[in-house]
């Protein structure tokens, strides 16, 4: 005992005894590419994003919403609950009030309120949770449909749509750890009837992040980078299609289906989609880091202006970078194609579902970044989004031509600058189609714009292009292209999805 | 070009090298902000409870090490800076070329890792076409062992080993012992070995504990048989018994002053496995660190999120519970009692008692796998269909799948019945609901305290045109029905209320009750 520098402090703690859980991480700065963070900055000119409050002291990871009547809003949470806001309209968030209306379902991922009952695609199940007595809990569960393969692994997740015109619900059933298929009918969507009848209708999938219809009802569904995914991408869900990855071929033969497309490994999507006519590559490509890395809910635009002017557009959750893309559509020789672009940003939480009021004009946004991280650094988020008005000078569409493109605008563009060739740059390239995960950016082309045109009216732009490349993401940067009241862009860039040439 | 020839060569070559730097930076940084940047945090932290760089050891030392992580990814379980991460990294090797590795693993070496040297598009060159037959992620455990973390200096100074001979069951007075050998060893690291003995020894070690600076220590002590550990002086930790390392490891904080503090292990093995556990978490370390050849075992912080009844509701839970199917709904009594049903057999087929479920495991990082049961006296009632057709297998189809050899084969099969659904009154008490062609099966669950004893009431009711077999055990040894009252193996009681009774068949040992059209079977279930 001759150096006393010690002290007892506590004896014989059983190791492992502590341990309550870690504070979620902190907010982080973000080192993210200068023009995102500026565009970030600007957004509160045009959308105003606020959080509305969550049940206090409750985890909501949002992994769902739904809209019901009387202005009542739905979330669905990742540990299964369901609650039901009122007020969530409101200006004063303050006074939100929340019911419980169901307790420990199994991560509903797509909910939607029909005649007086949540529906919600659960992991084991398509679920109808209706309030016989009126106490504002559901009381009644029944199972509408639970014909798929679940093994219990983590990542045989279940999206669903909202009903289609004939009552059908969508489902895309992601694969076995996302990478297998150890149950029936993993890496399918399929369709359930209101009768609760399940027809498996395209294979080909990966890890889904979200599905919904466009304008005209097709539906569509985000797959995530991957095996056999390039990069991420939104899929158009044609009856029928294969979506590119084989791993789930073996199940068609529980419903006598011919057998999927079995695609070679290191090719070009273009060349295996002309081997196999069933293959439906996909709509648009999310370029992989630069727009963003998880693509998540899917919601079209169908507000008639009160979210802005971009009609029939659609909007996609994005879990990694907190944002929503914004995509156009078009229909060329039998395919779908178009462009994405950056749009909202600076969400809390990695995004999982996105839900648009179309009445109303108010964009619901919830997400959760447990397991899977996100620029957005609070453990869970529920936003609404609305449009204050004045519409930002934008890129509103970029369409495809014989020679090259039109883009149309959001306000008449300074034709001077829009007439000048050296404001538009344009490079091409595309992924390697193969069983490995993910691809690097292959066979790049960089095309000369020849001309540029703008319309009598300003509001388009006549691109006649050199160098189109089928199958290629045609990617479109803007330089000093101004409005005609002075306005610089939002955003400068477009990622073209060329699939088709249209004829001339 | 007349300035040229003037310049001198290593300039110009100084020059180049640093334009050739500051791309190579750049390009990492671009990498690390497009692809790792939305778990590993722009600061390298690690955002939202993913792992950090900063910190790590991971991305230090040989390159080859994190270029493996990056062309192949990594499957957790995986020890970051003191905290277990079961987490999984995708493979980026299809994704980025052998120079985009390079630049960006320079700059996560650069920016996150204390300088670690740059790493060069030859390297990952080397161990890509090395690797090329690699298909899946790596584990933690096969990096460390092809790329140790180096080892660090030891702060036990001057350890000695004195070994004793002879069979204890407890702690001898070392006072008064001979010892057979007395050993001074540099390595610093305590290690049974260094006695040279198997079984019926004993082992005192001294040494001076190095303290780099003033603060908290907290030791960890653990071994196998028993023994006890004495810093300052001061015993602070003792395993007491024969017994085995694991789960009798003592955790003691102690202030120390910087400098040198005597410390003393005693240590006895009786028989068989020779364990000294020693471990000490400075006030700056993020883990603690080893001073035996018995690593300290990581315990992973684990949440406990108790899911239980509330206010005389019953609980509910649809994740997956072990030992039962995957559309498997747990309910949990006010009573304390508890059961699985399976959506998949529609059964009951786990019967427990005591806590309900934790939540922690699934609703903390992605959830992977089953969740047993919390509670206690787990009964496994029934595997397999548990509505059946006297005579008919049934005409519902569901997929089923069956693994042969590596492969999940599917098949359609036909069984009497499918789920429907099921109901909750306003306590949470569960009424199942299944159908075949031509019935309609409920199945409802009622908690009951009878003469102090809880039990579970369950009333079995079918319509339609066709009588239906209940399967309420499949499996488990049934003594009974005596007086109306099966007993299951496991001491669950299967009392007959009303209605038509069970009965036990012990060919294919399962005991069932048959209810005809418009029957109603009550049944009790109650612990013996």
């Amino acid at each position: 005992m001759k150096n006393l520098s010690l002290f007892l402090a506590l004896a014989g703690l059983a190791v492992g005894a502590s341990a309550a859980p870690a504070p979620a991480a902190k907010a982080g700065k973000l080192a993210t590419v200068d023009a995102v963070k500026a565009a970030e900055a600007r957004q509160s000119e045009f959308y105003e994003r606020v959080e509305i409050p969550t049940p206090a002291g409750e985890v909501t990871e949002v992994s769902s919403i739904a809209l019901l009547p009387g202005k009542k809003v739905a979330i669905g949470t990742r540990r299964g609950d369901i609650w039901v806001a009122e007020g969530a309209y409101d200006a004063d968030l303050s006074k939100v009030k929340w019911t419980k209306f169901a307790t420990n379902q199994h991560e509903p991922l797509g909910m939607f309120w029909k005649d007086g009952s949540m529906y919600a695609m659960q992991r084991p199940e398509f679920s109808r949770l209706t309030d016989k007595d009126g106490d504002g809990r559901a009381d009644s569960f029944d199972s509408v449909c639970s014909k798929w393969g679940v093994s219990g692994d983590y990542h045989e997740y279940a999206f669903g749509s909202e009903p289609d015109k004939e009552g059908n619900v969508w489902m895309v059933l992601c694969l076995t750890g996302s990478f297998h298929a150890h149950s029936p009918w993993r890496g399918w969507a399929a369709r359930i009837t209101p009768e609760g009848k399940f027809i498996p209708t395209a294979s080909g999938i990966r890890s889904p992040g979200g599905i919904g219809a466009n304008a005209k009802g097709d539906m569509f569904y985000t797959d995530n980078q991957g095996v056999w995914n390039g990069s991420s991408s939104l899929k158009w869900l044609r009856p029928g299609s294969f979506q590119g990855n084989p791993t789930g071929n073996k199940s068609a033969a529980l419903a006598n289906f011919p057998a999927p497309p079995e695609p070679t490994s290191g090719s070009r999507i273009l060349a295996e989609r002309l081997k196999f006519p069933e293959f439906v590559p996909p709509a648009v490509i999310l370029p992989h880091g630069r727009v963003g890395n998880s693509p998540s809910g899917i919601a079209c635009d169908l507000t008639k202006g009160k979210f802005g002017p971009w009609a029939e557009q659609m909007l996609i959750g994005e879990q990694t970078a907190s944002q929503v893309q914004r995509i156009n559509l078009e229909f060329v020789n039998g395919l779908y194609q178009g462009a994405v672009f950056h749009f909202l940003g600076g969400f809390e939480a990695g995004l999982i579902p996105v839900r648009m009021d179309q009445e109303d004009g108010t964009l619901f946004i919830g997400g959760s970044n447990r397991g899977w991280g996100s620029r957005g650094s609070k453990p869970f988020t529920f936003e609404r989004v609305r449009f204050k008005g004045k519409v930002p000078f934008e890129m509103h569409d970029i369409s495809a031509r014989h020679d090259g493109f039109e883009v149309t605008f959001t306000h008449p563009v300074d034709a001077a600058a829009a007439a000048d060739v050296k404001n538009y740059a344009l490079d091409t390239f595309t992924y390697i189609y193969q069983s490995s995960y993910g691809s690097p950016e292959v066979d790049q082309t960089t095309p000369t714009v020849k001309s540029a045109t703008v319309s009598a009216d300003g509001l388009k732009v006549r691109l006649v292009v050199d160098g189109l490349v089928r199958g290629h993401i045609h990617h479109l940067a803007l330089s000093d292209i101004k409005s005609k009241s002075g306005d610089s862009l939002w955003h400068s860039e477009g990622w073209y999805t060329l699939n088709e040439i249209p004829a001339k | 070009m007349e300035a040229l020839p003037l310049m001198r060569t290593s300039s110009l070559l100084a020059l180049l090298a640093s334009l050739v730097f500051v791309t190579a930076a750049e390009d990492g940084a671009q990498v690390y902000n497009s692809l790792c940047v939305a778990c590993h945090g722009p600061d390298g932290k690690g955002l939202n409870g993913l792992p950090p760089l900063v910190g790590s050891e991971w991305p230090k030392g040989p390159a080859a090490r994190s270029i493996k992580i990056v062309l192949n990814g990594l499957t957790g379980p995986i020890d970051v800076a003191g905290k277990t991460y079961a987490i999984d990294m995708p493979p980026q090797g299809a994704v980025l070329s052998d120079e985009k590795i390079a630049a960006v693993l320079t700059y996560v070496r650069k920016n996150f890792a204390n300088g670690a040297g740059a790493v060069t598009a030859d390297e990952v060159k080397a161990v890509r076409a090395a690797t090329a037959k690699r298909a899946t992620p790596w584990t933690a455990e096969e990096l460390l062992k092809a790329h140790p973390f180096p080892p660090s200096k030891s702060p036990l100074k001057h350890l000695v080993a004195t070994v004793y001979e002879g069979s204890w069951k407890e702690m001898p007075d070392f006072s008064k012992l001979k010892p057979v050998l007395m050993e001074d060893f540099n390595v610093g690291i305590i290690d049974p070995a260094q006695s040279g003995r198997k079984d019926a020894f004993a082992v005192v070690w001294t040494a001076q504990f190095e303290a780099s600076e003033e603060g908290k220590y907290l030791f960890t002590f653990d071994c196998d048989d028993f023994g006890a550990l004495y810093v300052g002086g001061e015993r602070i930790a003792e395993v007491k018994g024969i017994g085995p390392a694991g789960k009798r490891a003592k955790e003691v904080p102690v202030m120390l002053k910087k400098g040198l503090t005597p410390l003393r292990v005693e240590y006895v093995e009786f028989a068989g496995n020779e364990v000294v556990v020693l471990a000490v978490k400075g006030p700056k370390d993020k883990a603690p660190r080893a001073l035996s050849n018995t690593k300290l075992k990581v315990v992973k912080e684990k949440v406990f999120i108790p899911i239980q009844p509330k206010d005389g509701v019953a609980a509910i839970y649809r994740n997956f519970i072990d030992n039962t199917s995957p559309r498997a709904i747990g309910i949990g009594f006010p009573n304390g009692l508890n059961i699985a049903y399976s959506a998949d057999n529609l059964a009951a087929e786990l019967f427990w008692n005591g806590k309900f479920m934790d939540g922690g495991h699934h609703w903390t990082d992605r959830g992977a796998g089953n969740e047993p049961p919390a509670g206690t006296n787990i009964v496994k009632l029934s595997d397999g269909q548990g509505v059946q057709l006297e005579g008919s297998a049934g005409n519902v189809v569901r997929f089923a799948r069956e693994k042969q050899g590596s492969e999940w084969v599917f098949s359609p099969v036909n069984v009497a019945a499918e789920f429907k659904g099921y109901d909750l009154d306003k306590a949470g008490n569960p009424t199942f609901r299944s159908a075949g062609e031509g019935f309609a099966l409920s199945d409802a669950w009622l908690p009951e305290e009878a003469s102090g004893k809880a039990s579970l009431t369950r009333t079995l009711k079918v319509t339609g045109d066709k009588p239906v077999v209940v399967v309420l055990s499949r499996g488990l040894a049934v003594s009974g029905p005596t007086d109306g009252v099966a007993e299951l193996a496991g001491g669950l009681l299967v009392r007959s209320v009303s209605g038509p009774a069970p009965k036990a068949n012990a060919n294919d040992k399962t005991l069932t009750v048959t209810l005809k059209p418009g029957e109603t079977a009550v049944l009790g279930y109650s612990y013996r």
